[in-house]
């Protein structure tokens, strides 16, 4: 019966152990769930480094969110070229002084996934959450929750939430080595502001009149469709959100767009018919997104998302026309 | 040489490996010695697959050892020690193989219980993809996919920044 004592007390300290873990869990999703909804209410200013793999970019980016659910955007490079991004709603709009050209996506709000806080339980089935200590970042004190991948599939990902407005001032985007993928990090913000519709304007607003403009993804015929397309080796932990026929920019053909995403991480395919320039594949990133293309059964496919690139491959090369959907085009 | 054996018995960590391959891929002998571990390491476990594949390249080449046509005295004599060597040595291993199973097989086991780890790494001389720095090509697509990701969902439009990064300049299209 001796015996027995010592492993009740080791199950109940495992127990101990555990909740304290979840404790620590539970309290890391309250601080993302903090930071997802602020990025919809609150107002702010500021100037953020955008740094990835070596590379490091300024921007200065304003944000207002009206209390009907509306935002306004405007990001704004500092550095090379001038670049600007306006979002309003779901519209989102590049302009490229550098080469007078404007790009638009629009799109449909109603497709659009519940992605945060919703699917919050998602996260932990991949990552393990934890807390950090209090740092502080652009003078602000912000508190430090970490996102460690539960295995090789998916990045990694630090956020320090500033305490008072749950805004993220710092996310870092790391690998298996805990080597940094890409990170965004404010070095000034001012949090708070009524609403400036001149502030979330582009600068080019008028002189763009005169610019390239390309307005194919306006066509908002995207429309939840059945692609024929399936993934036999779909990445543990990433489930399907969404499946649509949509116009994107630069491609004169409407394109199958499937979304996959594990909570945090989010992947698109896009299959469009093979363009008159046959390519091979290529293997690509920007930032912390990884660009897979390959041709498929006479389409081109062109998987991409924050995801190491082994993952990305390994949709894109699971990625199959289902037998009847072949037989029905 | 013991590189590759060490390689075999995963012992090399993966940068390790990578050079290791890319030496096997370069270098001939190499990868005969390669092949004739392997072959020892059928012979352990009692697999005819390599080893049978080994066999029909060694007499591949000897058929097409040019020698054959001249029948030179001393060629002759070369072709007959070399069929002689690759015979022996195709025998030694069997040999190796036999006294090794035979002698003592509970000494054996952790050897063919280590036997799966160059299984383990034989897939990594596949084309590996090299991923380099976008050029913009992607742009429109980089752009239509931030909208549905959680990311843009906790940062707003600042992800956004990828779709106009330097590091790809805007394309004329």
């Amino acid at each position: 019966m001796k015996a027995v004592w010592p492993v009740v007390l080791l199950g109940l300290s495992a127990a101990h152990f555990a909740l304290a873990d979840s404790g620590d869990a539970r309290e890391g999703l309250t601080w993302l769930r903090k930071m997802a909804s602020a990025s919809n209410q609150i107002n702010y200013s500021g100037t953020f480094v955008y740094q990835h793999r070596g590379l490091s970019e300024t921007s200065r980016i304003v944000h207002y969110a009206n209390p009907a659910g509306g935002v306004f955007e405007k990001l704004e490079t500092l550095d090379g070229p001038a670049r600007e991004v306006i979002r309003s709603n779901d519209q989102v709009t590049c302009y490229l002084p550098s080469s007078k050209t404007v790009i638009i996506e629009q799109r449909n709000a109603r497709l659009l996934p519940a992605l945060m806080p919703e699917r919050l339980t998602g996260i932990t089935e991949n990552y393990a959450v934890k807390t950090g200590p209090r740092d502080r970042v652009a003078g602000h004190e912000c508190q430090v929750v970490t996102l460690e991948p539960k295995d090789s599939l998916r990045y990694g990902r630090h956020f320090c939430v500033e305490v008072r407005s749950g805004l993220p001032l710092r996310v870092r985007t790391f690998g298996e080595k805990n080597e940094t993928v890409e990170s965004f990090a404010f070095t000034q913000l001012m949090v708070g502001g009524s609403f400036n519709r001149d502030k979330v304007k582009s600068k080019y607003a008028a002189r763009s009149q005169k610019w390239r403009v390309d307005r194919s993804a306006l066509n908002v015929s995207e429309r939840p469709a059945d692609s024929g397309w399936v993934i036999n080796n779909q990445p543990a932990g990433f489930k399907k959100l969404m499946e649509v026929r949509r116009m994107v920019s630069g491609r004169a053909d409407s394109v199958a767009q499937i979304v996959f995403s594990d909570g945090i991480a989010a992947v698109s395919v896009f299959i469009e018919s093979m363009p008159k320039e046959r390519q091979g594949q290529t293997l690509t990133h920007q930032g912390a997104v990884s660009i897979y293309t390959r041709s498929v059964a006479d389409h081109m496919v062109t998987v991409l998302g924050e995801a190491p690139a082994a993952t990305v491959m390994q949709i894109a090369n699971s990625l199959e026309l289902r037998t009847n959907a072949a037989a029905k085009q | 040489m013991d590189k590759i054996s060490a390689l075999m018995d995963g012992e090399l960590d993966e940068r390790q490996a990578r050079q290791e391959l890319a030496r096997l891929r370069q270098q001939r002998e190499l990868r005969e010695s390669w092949d004739t571990f392997h072959l020892i390491g059928d012979a352990l476990r009692g697999d005819a697959l390599l080893s049978a594949n080994l066999k029909r390249r060694v007499s591949e080449r000897l058929a097409q050892e040019p020698i054959v046509m001249a029948p030179r005295r001393r060629a002759a004599r070369k072709i007959v020690t070399y069929a002689l060597s690759a015979a022996a040595s195709i025998s030694a291993v069997a040999l190796v193989g036999w006294v090794a199973i035979s002698t003592s097989t509970v000494s054996t086991q952790p050897e063919i219980a280590r036997a799966p780890a160059p299984a383990a790494i034989l897939p990594a001389p596949a084309p590996q993809m090299a991923s380099v720095p976008s050029e913009g090509s992607m742009n429109e697509y980089l752009l239509a996919h931030q909208g549905f990701s959680p990311s843009t969902a906790i940062q707003g439009v600042a992800p956004y920044i990828r779709s106009v990064s330097v590091s790809q300049p805007a394309k004329n299209r």
